[in-house]
């Protein structure tokens, strides 16, 4: 491989470590913005290029296990957070967001996996990146809401003022729950044409029905005028279910019975 | 919240109400199912299963219309019920996702259906009342009809028809196992649970069963930890002619290959037919006790792998992991009409109604296996589920649609 992932990991770390330090920097001194955003930007183009080259070196798409799922992750997170700043000009969302990419990174770092060509029949499907990239992105969008909540309720419990980002919470779980939607779906769909049943209760469809449904009755809370700040509790802790479904699946008594976890190694 | 606190029950009903019943509801789910010793729901078969579920459409939509200024009825489809509802099926899906679902465990847990927990009393019961809620609410959008409206209904009336009809057409779904052996055909399929034998409507003759893998593979392996060894890189290199390993102090070249061959006079394997063959590779290692050459082979359920030792670790080559496999087959049904298709895995063919689906094979033979398993699977209420499941799509990308608008706007 022409970049091995230790470099590009601590690469993408080390850019986006510098661009909120610049990002910091610039409040007092304008000059510096522009340098910054390029840096924030640079560490997430870094892991997509790996996750290009890694995608061409495997000849398969890097979707199939935990830790290959972090890298897109690790990508994507800043780029919610950056376009955030970029649409609403709310700037501290990207600093959270690039602070759980380089946790991400640093997992793989840690634990790093076996580099493993082989893609079972099962997941060679048309269905495979859609189903997968949607989710993806649904994950993305959802731990956003959920950075933004927490970051609504400090921010009620240090200043007692109503100024908050709620709508920013609230959008980023719409837009979330649009993509866990399909993604569920999808996996409906694949699921007929890969073993013949569009649901079967499997740990992994349960818990993501659990996450959607979690996540409907944060849409319907919303519809009936419920307490703000009852809901931003309601969507920090939602987060919680979605990690259970997407990885904590794996380490549940259940998870033997599991036809579609994401491999581990 | 504080200053307005109602008595329970006093009208109009809100969320304390609703947590109320929900929980009251499965209360007597779980007894019903611990009084049927656990026996759980069975679902009425077509057509009693078709006239329930659209006699209670039909039903819903009445009462729905007819009695939408009633207190009662506006609740049972408002929104503090609906959403106990929702957390109600999360809850039990909850206990679906951490109790195993399968037969054994606990007796008093069995018996409440806890390894059984879509098919028990309280999950029936609560769907049934989701089902009515979702149903009445559904009825006020739909009229008087308002474009406006269209999200709500796509989506809306979608998870009505998919839930409803996935589950009341599981009893419908016919689902069997047919195993063919090459050059012959077989029109039996049975239940794997039961094992019980169905005759199919059709005939499935197989011409031919192949696997292809993928490359096969190098391992060192360290008898004294019991781990295989991971070199630098933490790749297991896979095996071509030229390919090169490296282990700590042991660097290893793959100097031939033959994709498929059987062991000559002299050791030195002979190419042969891929069907018959198995992969062999000539290896030089070099290590600090100096160099040698050999041959390495993958072995097969008629030949013995054969595996070299290096410095107290063995040097392995394993066969890939199947990449694909499929079955050539002649389908034939009672009239004589054939159909020629190729099965695989995420390729289902459709003939008379039945989806036949690759399923697997003799994996004791792994590459050699002369038996194909194929499942048919009938499932004639499939078309209303999808239909519930595109309409659920179709309000999606309304709803982004409007999610993206609305945002742009707030700022
Ligand atoms: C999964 C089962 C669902 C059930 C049982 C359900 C049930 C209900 C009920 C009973 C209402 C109240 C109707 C009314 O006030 O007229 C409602 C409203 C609503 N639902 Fe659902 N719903 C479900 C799914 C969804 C989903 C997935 C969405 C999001 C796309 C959604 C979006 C809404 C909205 C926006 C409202 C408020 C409509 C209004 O303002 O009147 N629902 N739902």
């Amino acid at each position: 491989m022409i970049i091995d992932f230790t470099t590009a990991a601590y690469l993408s770390i080390a850019f986006w470590a510098s661009g909120s330090m610049l990002s910091i920097a610039a409040k007092s001194s304008p000059a510096l913005k522009k340098t910054a955003g390029a840096l924030n930007l640079g560490g997430s183009l870094i892991m997509i290029a790996f996750i290009a080259i890694y995608w061409h070196a495997l000849e398969r798409p890097p979707l199939r296990t935990l830790g290959e799922t972090r890298l897109w992750y690790a990508a994507l997170i800043p780029l919610v957070g950056l376009l955030v700043e970029y649409r609403w000009k709310i700037s501290w969302l990207k600093y959270y967001c690039m602070g759980l990419a380089a946790f991400f990174l640093t997992i793989n770092l840690l634990h790093p996996e076996v580099f493993d060509k082989a893609l079972m029949p099962a997941l060679q499907s048309p269905w495979f990146i859609p189903h997968v990239v949607v989710y993806l992105v649904g994950y993305v969008l959802l731990a956003a809401s959920s950075v933004a909540a927490w970051h609504n309720i400090f921010l009620s419990w240090r200043i007692k003022e109503e100024k908050s980002y709620d709508a920013l919470s609230h959008y980023l779980a719409l837009l979330g729950f649009v993509f866990l939607t399909f993604g569920l779906v999808f996996g409906a769909l694949w699921a007929k044409d890969a073993w013949g049943n569009y649901w079967s209760w499997d740990p992994k469809e349960t818990w993501a029905f659990i996450a959607w449904l979690i996540y409907l009755g944060y849409l319907h809370a919303v519809s009936h005028k419920i307490n703000r700040l009852k809901l931003q509790w309601y969507l920090a802790l939602a987060f919680i279910v979605l990690l259970v479904s997407w990885f904590g699946v794996n380490y549940l008594p259940t998870a033997a019975n599991s036809v579609h976890t994401y491999q581990q190694s | 919240m504080k200053a307005d606190r109602r008595k329970l029950f006093q009208k109009p009903w809100e969320f304390r109400e609703a947590a109320l019943i929900a929980l009251t509801l499965n209360a007597v789910g779980f007894a019903l199912q611990y009084a049927s010793g656990g026996s759980g729901v069975t679902m009425p078969e077509w057509p009693m299963n078709a006239i329930t579920l659209t006699l209670s459409a039909c039903l819903i939509l009445a009462v729905g219309l007819g009695y939408r200024n009633n207190r009662a009825v506006a609740w049972m489809g408002g929104i503090p019920l609906g959403l106990s509802l929702i957390l109600t099926l999360a809850a039990l899906s909850f206990i679906g996702g951490m109790v195993p679902q399968e037969s054994g465990g606990n007796p008093t847990a069995v018996r409440l259906g806890l390894h059984s927990i879509f098919s028990s009393w309280p999950f029936a019961l609560t769907v049934v009342i989701f089902l009515i809620n979702l149903g009445l609410s559904l009825s006020w959008k739909l009229v008087p009809f308002s474009i406006k409206n269209l999200q709500f209904i796509l989506f809306h009336a979608g998870f009505w028809i998919a839930l409803s009809c996935g589950i009341f057409g599981s009893s419908d779904l016919q689902r069997l196992v047919v195993p063919v052996e090459e050059g012959q055909a077989n029109s039996q399929g049975y239940i794997i649970k039961s094992r019980e034998a169905k005759q199919l409507p059709f005939s499935v003759f197989l011409h031919d069963f192949s696997i292809e893998e993928y490359p096969p593979q190098l391992l060192l392996y360290d008898p004294k930890t019991d781990r295989l060894v991971m070199n630098s890189a933490q790749a297991i290199p896979e095996v071509c002619t030229g390919a090169t390993a490296e282990w700590k102090g042991t660097k290893v070249v793959v100097t031939d290959f033959i994709a498929s061959a059987l062991p000559g006079k002299d050791g030195i394997p002979v190419p042969v037919d891929p069907a018959a063959g198995v992969p062999f590779a000539k290896i030089r290692i070099t290590s600090y006790e100096g160099e040698g050459e050999t041959w390495l082979s993958t072995g097969s359920p008629m030949l013995k792998p054969a595996a070299v030792n290096v410095n107290g670790f063995f040097l392995f080559m394993v066969a890939g992991s199947p990449k694909s496999f499929r079955s050539a087959v002649t389908l034939r049904d009672e009239n004589g009409f054939e159909k020629i298709a190729n099965l695989e895995v995420n390729k289902p063919v459709n003939f008379k109604g039945w989806k036949i689906y690759q399923m697997g094979y003799d994996e004791q033979s792994g590459k050699f296996s002369t038996l194909s398993l194929i499942e048919a699977i009938r499932d004639p209420w499939l078309p209303a589920v999808y239909l519930g499941f595109f309409m659920i799509l179709a309000a999606n990308a309304l709803f982004f649609w409007n999610g993206i608008k609305k945002s742009g706007a707030s700022s």
